[in-house]
């Protein structure tokens, strides 16, 4: 009997057979999996009759996923964050790119190039958003206009990253990310506006819609959202810039569709889909040469020009994904205690 | 003879399942003593400056606010709990038996998030506690309940009030009827006859309730994380914030540690302190 359990046993774990027909793409799930399928799955299979997979969960799910199938991976391509993506290559996870088979990408703005591992596939930013209906004298000129004292118990900022904050503090004490330590005074000034920390779009969503925290460091596209939703918000880009955010995409070492994964990839950098991506979400494009819809392009947070991309705060992703973890703690420790 | 033939069929499974929870368990060990290194994924060498972390005031007052919490849920989700066991018990309407049952137990069948966000509504600002108290005059400015420690316990309450009813329901239900008849007819009224045979032969019940509670309450993450608003922490916050969301694997496995041996350390004194309650339906 015990060998019928052992026998049931390794049934149970033996991997399931990928579809050999299929691209599979490894993404966040919700909205994000719908904006790949409708835009880019939808003309790479229209263009190649190859039908395209997903496999959706959260940024570290994957990650470890991933880590574990290393060398045999779940998916071909994976789209994650720029920093996250620091810990996939770092950890030889992503194929070296060959930007000779992926032509679009000579469109890509500089910054979007961000290792030869992963490229940005979209961009947003992470801004002052506000309920100017809730806050009828606010005024948010510069990140300094933050440390308000009118804004006390009023502020809230994600808990899953404080990048932008720290950098932001870095900027206003004459530093940048890299030299972070110097913002930590003006940082713990700023203790006392923080009402709440957000730990997903969805909470962020209700703590802004709910009016309980009218002012917030948001999600360019995530406010975007609300206000298509009927909630009020306000989104400004403070005279610093605001913080840039880019998501990538990498093609995972040991695809067997290293080819389509090039295909797709190009399909991605397709100026019309990239204009699709930022119509659909509010994003903004990774390449210089879509075609925006201006009432999209005049958007706080959509960039049309290389001149925009290079205004924002850009933290280095290798340097963020080396400093997530130091950062993480030492905001937990001074500012969320 | 083999006394028990399906003995080893029936274990065979548990033992795969112990198995594959002692590795875990040695993983997370052994991820505990390993040093983080910025931006990889693999840990380094060995190391105890993990736990030495652990020493900041900052983690002693997220352990003993976590302890607190539990505490605070438990004998709260007692208090709650003790008056809807007893009425469950001793309703001698089927019907409404059955529909006492079924509210008490509805939670246990809806996510913990979804419990918590319909939570949110009833405790923001323009919630409906506050639109009640604003409605009737009572108040001008919305009482805070978000993001505080009340906050928080009154949804864990909820969360843990429908484990807290049915192990109450047991311990009650075991009650021999004869000895609270007996008391009756020695002259005790309904008060001093629940207060000298029932609340005492119900002990072991409650005893089984708060611990299990407490255990339970131990390892909340949904609920404090978005009631708390990242201003009340528990440990499973910390172990998602601090090395999920940071990738510092090594440190969240150090937190997990810790809080393991904490959560077996605050049950052993708990069974301590309950020994001399768990005898009395001997008595």
């Amino acid at each position: 009997m015990v060998r019928f359990w052992l026998a049931l046993f390794a049934l149970f774990i033996s991997a399931p057979v990928q579809a050999q027909d299929k691209l599979i793409i490894s993404i966040w799930g919700g909205s994000w999996r719908d904006l790949v399928a409708e835009t880019v799955a939808k003309k790479f299979t229209a263009e190649t009759g190859v039908s395209v997979d997903f496999i959706t969960g959260g940024t570290i799910d994957r990650l470890n996923k991933e880590k574990l199938a290393k060398g045999n991976p779940e998916s071909d391509i994976t789209f994650t964050t720029s920093h996250v993506g620091w810990l996939y290559a770092n950890d030889g996870l992503f194929e070296t790119l060959d930007t000779s088979k992926i032509p679009n990408a000579k469109n890509l703005s500089e910054e979007a190039r961000i290792s030869p591992y992963h490229l940005g596939a979209w961009a947003y930013v992470y801004t002052i958003g506000y309920r100017a209906d809730l806050m009828k004298d606010a005024k948010f000129e510069s990140w300094s206009d933050l440390w308000s004292p009118e804004l006390k118990a009023k502020v809230a900022a994600p808990d899953f990253d404080p990048s932008h904050i720290i950098a932001v503090s870095a900027l206003l004490s004459d530093a940048d990310a890299a030299h972070w330590e110097k913002g930590q005074d003006k940082l713990k000034a700023l203790k006392p506006n923080f009402k709440a920390f957000y730990t997903n779009d969805a909470n962020s969503q209700q703590l802004l819609a709910s009016g309980e925290t009218p002012v917030q460091i948001v999600l360019s596209m995530n406010a975007y959202y609300m206000i298509g939703q009927g909630v009020p918000i306000t989104l400004v880009i403070p005279k610093e810039g605001a913080v840039l955010g880019i998501d990538t995409v990498a093609i995972m070492k040991g695809s067997k569709k290293a080819e389509l994964a090039y295909k797709f990839i190009n399909t991605l950098y397709d100026p019309e889909i990239q204009a699709e991506i930022a119509r659909l979400k509010k994003g903004s494009p990774a390449v210089l040469n879509a075609k925006i819809d201006p009432e999209i392009a005049k958007l706080p947070g959509v960039f049309t020009t290389a001149a925009q991309w290079k205004q924002q705060i850009n933290i280095d992703a290798k340097l963020r994904a080396e400093k997530t973890a130091e950062w993480r703690k030492w905001f937990a420790e001074n500012i969320m205690n | 003879m083999n006394q028990q033939p399906f003995l080893r069929t029936f274990t065979t499974p548990a033992a795969f399942c112990a198995l594959g929870f002692v590795a875990a368990m040695v993983a997370v060990l052994q991820y505990s003593l390993r040093a983080y290194v910025p931006g990889s994924l693999d840990p380094g060498g060995f190391t105890l400056a993990n736990f030495l972390d652990l020493l900041k005031p900052f983690y002693a007052r997220v352990f003993l606010d976590t302890v607190w919490i539990c505490a605070l849920t438990a004998v709260s989700t007692l208090l709650v709990g003790y008056p809807l066991a007893y009425a469950l018990v001793h309703i001698g309407n089927p019907l409404a038996k059955s529909a006492l049952l079924v509210i008490v137990v509805t939670p246990l069948f809806l996510g913990e998030v979804v419990r918590t966000y319909s939570w949110i509504i009833v405790l923001g600002n323009n919630g409906f506690i506050n639109s009640v108290l604003r409605g009737l005059g009572l108040i001008e400015q919305p009482v805070q309940f978000m993001f505080t420690t009340f906050g928080v316990v009154v949804a864990l309450v909820h969360v843990t009030l429908p484990v807290m009813v049915i192990m109450l329901a047991a311990g009650l239900s075991h009650i021999n009827r004869d000895y609270l008849r007996a008391a009756e007819s020695l002259g005790a009224g309904p008060i001093r006859a629940f207060l000298t045979v029932t609340l005492p032969l119900s002990m072991p019940g409650v005893i089984a309730g708060v611990t299990t509670a407490f255990a339970w309450t131990f390892s909340a993450f949904a609920t404090p994380q978005l009631i708390g608003g990242g201003r009340v922490n528990m440990i499973s916050n910390l172990v998602y914030q601090l090395g999920f969301a940071s990738f510092n694997f090594p440190f969240a496995a150090t937190l997990c540690v810790a809080g393991l041996a904490l959560t077996i350390a605050v049950l052993s004194i708990l069974r301590l302190a309950a020994r001399p309650f768990e005898n009395m339906e001997a008595h």
